[in-house]
Parts: structure tokens; sequence; C-alpha cells
């Protein structure tokens, strides 16, 4: 039996470059909204500075900003696409695992794009209004780690440090973003009702609580808490992966005068922010290939047996 | 209705073969061990009811659904194992009036598909656009069905694929575009090699293109030939009956036209003319009348009477 000469599939490479241009185009929208925002609070900003009001200090690991855009970020990627069922994407001659990744990776790069103009526009504003742009201040060190109750606090134990952070936490607002766009990814791919998703877990540990606190038990009113504590502000936890811990390391403690200062409980570790990066980018690239596993090429059926 | 089989020439080559294939939806059969053959270069129609497995067997070949059991090879890759090298192969019209991207224009989205056909024939695809007078500068969301269905024609059309499969084309096209579609498909056909497998409810529009006819009847393929061999064995007989006559058994009777009670009945009956003739003979009806049926009426004689054509 011969065959016509068939066509070939097109080159991954090709596929993402389409990928990267499509995903440019659906985020147009929200880029413009995005941009008028931050026009916006830089007019805000610049006016307060004219007026008598502190510079723009530039300190990119204290940013939040670009993690919260990588967890929204999902939702202008998959914009008008069909997930399930027989969506436009899955027709097209790509493998279909694949095909969902290099979307995934075409809205990585855009979002990489969008968190480096976030941060070259914080800085130029930090530049224009005289602000710290090495983010070097003096910060007020606890004794040690554990949280003194209120008006116990001797002034002259909390130890005054000149701090400046690594220029590696630099990059933190990008592996920031990355981490919460890979988990935001593998739920918007996994699941064909992600939204159930976002308020059920929630819901869930409101109910595991209030279940708790209902039946007297402890050990279940706070493991809620606790989970959600360790998940948050542990070592390893989400602000490990937003801030290098720069914010659950700061807190506010009453002195024995009776004065109200914010401190710090430790300063930021690299190590420990890589690990915890690392640990976040494992769960959720793992989550993201069980995400589109869903969507693999369907395996052919077993062969009929022959007469 | 039994299995109507007519006994030409197997095919030598074909684009499209599927064997034993089959696929539910939870209780419902939509596919029941179809074995479809479309010879390479063929425009083969596929007729059915609605809910018959049309739609399900262009899916299935695409890989965009999963069979329960059997294979779908086309140009002998497995669509399972190779779906997409199967999709390059292929220019697919579905029987959904959406293409791509609410939020996309005409002319990105027609750039979009591009970028996925290495054969993409720019200069084809700018002729097709001008054809079928697609608007590059409107959304894809405010389409009307009509220019979706133009839309997804030129998606279809323009990178010469091996392989059509159009699910319904012309449905939601006014009769001028239908027209205009139809004329378009020849002349494709005409410059092209393409194999063609068509899913219709109006099979006197691609009369002229036919030349296999498949039908499907809940999810059994229940007959596929040629288009000479469908209007050689599918004939309408004007029959003289005997009093208490009683039909030969095994008599694959398409469609009667009048009761027993008369003494004279038209039927369209499912075989070769000689042995149809020879069996009412023996069992002794008298021929009046053989007549060929044009293909329409002689495809819908194996149609179920009660369903939607």
């Amino acid at each position: 039996m011969s065959y016509p000469a068939l066509h070939q599939t097109p080159r991954l490479a090709d596929v993402l470059r389409e990928q990267v241009r499509a995903v440019a185009l659906a985020l147009r929208t929200p880029a413009l909204v995005a941009l008028a925002i931050l026009l916006l609070g830089s007019a805000l900003a610049i006016a307060e500075f004219v007026t008598g009001g502190g510079p723009v200090d530039f300190a990119p690991e204290l940013s939040m900003v670009p993690a919260f855009v990588g967890l929204l970020f999902p939702i202008g990627v998959w914009k008008g696409e069909r997930r399930f069922g027989t969506s436009f994407l899955w027709l097209l001659p790509v493998d279909r695992q694949r095909h969902a990744l290099a979307k995934v990776t075409a809205g990585w790069i855009c979002l990489m794009l969008a968190v480096l103009f976030f941060l070259v526009w914080i800085f130029v504003l930090a530049l224009a209004t005289g602000g710290n742009i090495l983010g070097e201040h003096t910060v007020q060190l606890l004794p040690s780690a554990v949280i003194p109750e209120a008006r116990t606090l001797d002034p002259a134990a909390l130890r005054p440090i000149r701090y400046a952070p690594q220029p590696v936490f630099w990059l933190v607002p990008f592996t920031a973003a990355t981490g919460t766009y890979l988990l935001a990814s593998a739920v918007a791919l996994g699941s064909r009702y992600p939204l159930r998703w976002i308020v059920g877990v929630p819901l869930g540990i409101l109910l595991v609580s209030a279940l708790g606190a209902a039946a007297d038990i402890d050990w279940l009113r706070f493991l809620a808490s606790r989970l959600l504590g360790a998940a948050l502000e542990g070592r390893y936890g989400l602000d490990a992966l937003f801030t290098a811990r720069a914010e659950s390391l700061k807190t506010a403690v009453v002195l024995s005068t009776g004065k109200t200062v914010s401190v710090w409980r430790g300063l930021p570790d690299v190590r420990e922010w890589a690990l915890a990066t690392f640990l976040w980018f494992g769960a959720g690239l793992a989550a993201l290939l069980a995400a589109t596993a869903r969507h693999r090429e369907h395996r052919p059926p077993r062969r009929p047996r022959s007469p | 209705m039994s299995r109507v089989t007519v006994a030409d020439a197997m095919p030598e080559t074909c684009a499209v073969t599927t064997r034993g294939l089959s696929k539910r939806y939870d209780d419902e059969v939509a596919l029941d061990a179809v074995d479809l053959q479309v010879p390479d270069g063929a425009v083969f129609v596929l007729l059915g009811a609605n809910g018959a497995g049309k739609s399900t067997a262009l899916k299935l070949l695409l890989n965009l659904e999963r069979a329960d059991s059997g294979v779908a090879e086309v140009f002998g890759l497995d669509t399972g194992r190779h779906g997409p090298q199967v999709r390059a192969q292929v220019g697919y019209v579905p029987e959904r009036h959406d293409a791509g991207y609410p939020w996309m224009t005409c002319g990105r989205l027609l750039q979009h598909v591009a970028a996925y056909y290495p054969a993409w024939d720019h200069g084809y695809a700018e002729q097709l656009i001008s054809a079928l007078d697609v608007r590059r500068e409107r959304r894809i969301g405010g389409l009307s069905k009509g220019d979706t269905r133009r839309l997804q024609l030129v998606l279809a059309l323009a990178h010469r694929p091996p392989l059509l499969l159009l699910d319904e084309p012309t449905d939601g096209l006014d009769p001028i575009v239908r027209k205009r579609v139809l004329a378009l498909l020849a002349e494709h056909l005409a410059d092209s090699p393409t194999t063609v497998l068509i899913t219709t409810h109006h099979i006197h529009e691609v009369e002229s293109l036919a030349d296999h006819v498949g039908v499907l009847r809940a999810g059994r393929l229940v007959a596929q030939m040629t288009r000479d061999a469908l209007q050689r064995t599918v004939r309408r007989y004007r029959i003289e009956l005997p009093d208490g006559w009683e039909p030969p058994r095994d008599l694959v009777v398409a469609s009667p036209r009048a009761g027993r009670a008369t003494r004279e009945v038209q039927w369209t009956v499912v075989g070769e003319e000689r042995e149809v003739t020879d069996r009412l003979t023996g069992s002794g009806a008298r021929v009046r009348e053989v007549t060929s049926l044009a293909l329409e009426e002689a495809a819908l004689a194996l149609l179920p009477d009660d369903g939607a054509r």
C-alpha cells in the first residue's frame, strides 16, 4: 500500500513562539488595566513626594504584587479556551500534553516580562523620588526568634542592625510569581471547575475549625489554623516563597515602656528562601504535570480479536 | 435492516480504516463495531439520522475521543498512537459552530492556525478568504453561524490536507454561499489530491462529488459501497402480487410504498436486480417494472423511515 506524501507536524519551537504571541494578545486588556493602575499608583506616590511625603524605596523582595499576579495570570492565559472536551487547542496537530505545557510556558514568559516591567517601573520611580534603591535600612532585631509578651521586653535588648537585602533577593518577585503561577495553572488545567476548589478549600478549613469548636476537640479546632499557619508563615511556607520571609519575620511588639515598635525576629536567609522556592516549585511542577496528564493523547484501545 | 454489503473489489489503499470501532457514552451506544473503509482519493458520504454516530466517528479519527475498543487508522497511522501526526493530515470542519477564541479576530486566528501547519498555503488561503468573503477584522465571538462555517472551511482547506473530515459543512450557510462552497470544494478536489469523508443531511448537495456512500444506523455501519454499487443494488420494483403471497425470506425491502391489501405495490429493494427479480418471480409475484433511483433516493432508502434525516 502507498499513501500520499504526509504533512509534517509543527516544530515545538514554532508552537511555543505562536503561543507566546497568542497569550500576549489574550492578555492585552488586563495588561492595559494593570498599566492604568500602575500609572495611578505612581501619580499618587509622586504627588505625595512633591507635597513632602517620603520617597519610594525599591525593595523587590517586599512586594507581593508579582506573587498575586502569578496567581491570577492563568485566567488570562486560558481565556476563551475550553480545557475539557473538544477544545480548539486539542484540534491542532500537537501532542496534547506538550501543547498544554507549551501554553503554560508561553504564559510564564509573558509573566516574567510583566514582572520585569513592574520592577523596572518601581526602580525608576525610586530613582526619580530619591528613594533607597538598594533597600538598605536599619532594623531592630529581637534577642531571640520568640515573640515576647507585651510590656516585657526591655528596649535595650533590641539590636539595631544595618540590613541590606542580598542582590539574590532581587529574584524573589520572579520566583514568587513563578511558584504561584505554576500552582494556579495546575488548578486551571487539572480541574473542570477550578472555582469549586478555590472556594471549597477555605470553606473546608473553616468547616473543620467550626466542627472542632462545636465538638470541643482542641486538636481539631487548631489543626486547620496550625496547618494554615505552617503553609503561610512557616519556615518553608508561602511567605518564604513570596518575600523570603521578610513579611513574617517582621512583627510589632509592645516594649516595657509601653511603646509599640516594629521589630524583626530574624533576617531573611538565602538558603531557607532557596529551599522554600525549590519545594514550592517542585510541588507546582508536580501538580502541573499531573494536571496536564488529564489532557494527554488518548491511548489506543485494545485491538479486536481476529476472527 | 440487516447489514448491506456489496461485493465490490476491496480498495487497494484506504485513507481511513476502522476495525471494530466502538464507543459508548454511559449507557448509550454511539458506535458499535464499525468497520469503515474510505479509499484513498474517495469522496465518501457518511449518512445517518441524528445521533447515529457520525460526529463521534470523526472525533475518534482525530483522537479527540477515546474509543472503547477497536482500531482507527488514517493513512496507516493509528489515531490513538499518532494523534498529532493524524491531525496534521486532516482538515476538519466540526459540527459545532465555534472556531477558536471568541476574543480573537478572524485574521489573527488564521495567522495562529497557519503557524501550526508547515504546509499552510498562504496564497491559497487568501483565495479562500476572498471567495468565502471572510472579514479578517471581525471578532470570532461576534460571527454568525454562517460566518463561522466559512471561517472553518478556510481553516480546513488552506493547508491542502490529504484528508478532509467535514461534519455537516454546509450547515448554517445560505443557499448562495452553500453553492459557492460546493463549487470551491469541487475546485479544491480537482487541484489537490484529497480524500473526503463528509457527513451531511443534504446528500443532494454533494451528489456531484460523492463516489462512496456509508450508512450508520444507531451506531452500526449498515452499508458502505461505491456510488455505482448503491445505485445498481438499490432499485424500485413495481410488483403485482397474487392473493396470499408471502415475500421471499431475506429479501431486503428498504421502503414499501403500498400496503399488502393492494394487488400492486412499489418496493425499494436492496440486491442485484437479476437476483431480486428471480426471487420475486420464483415466489409467485410478477415484476412489472424496475427503475433506478437517484443517489439521494437510493441512500435515503437505507435510512430509518422514522428518524430525522
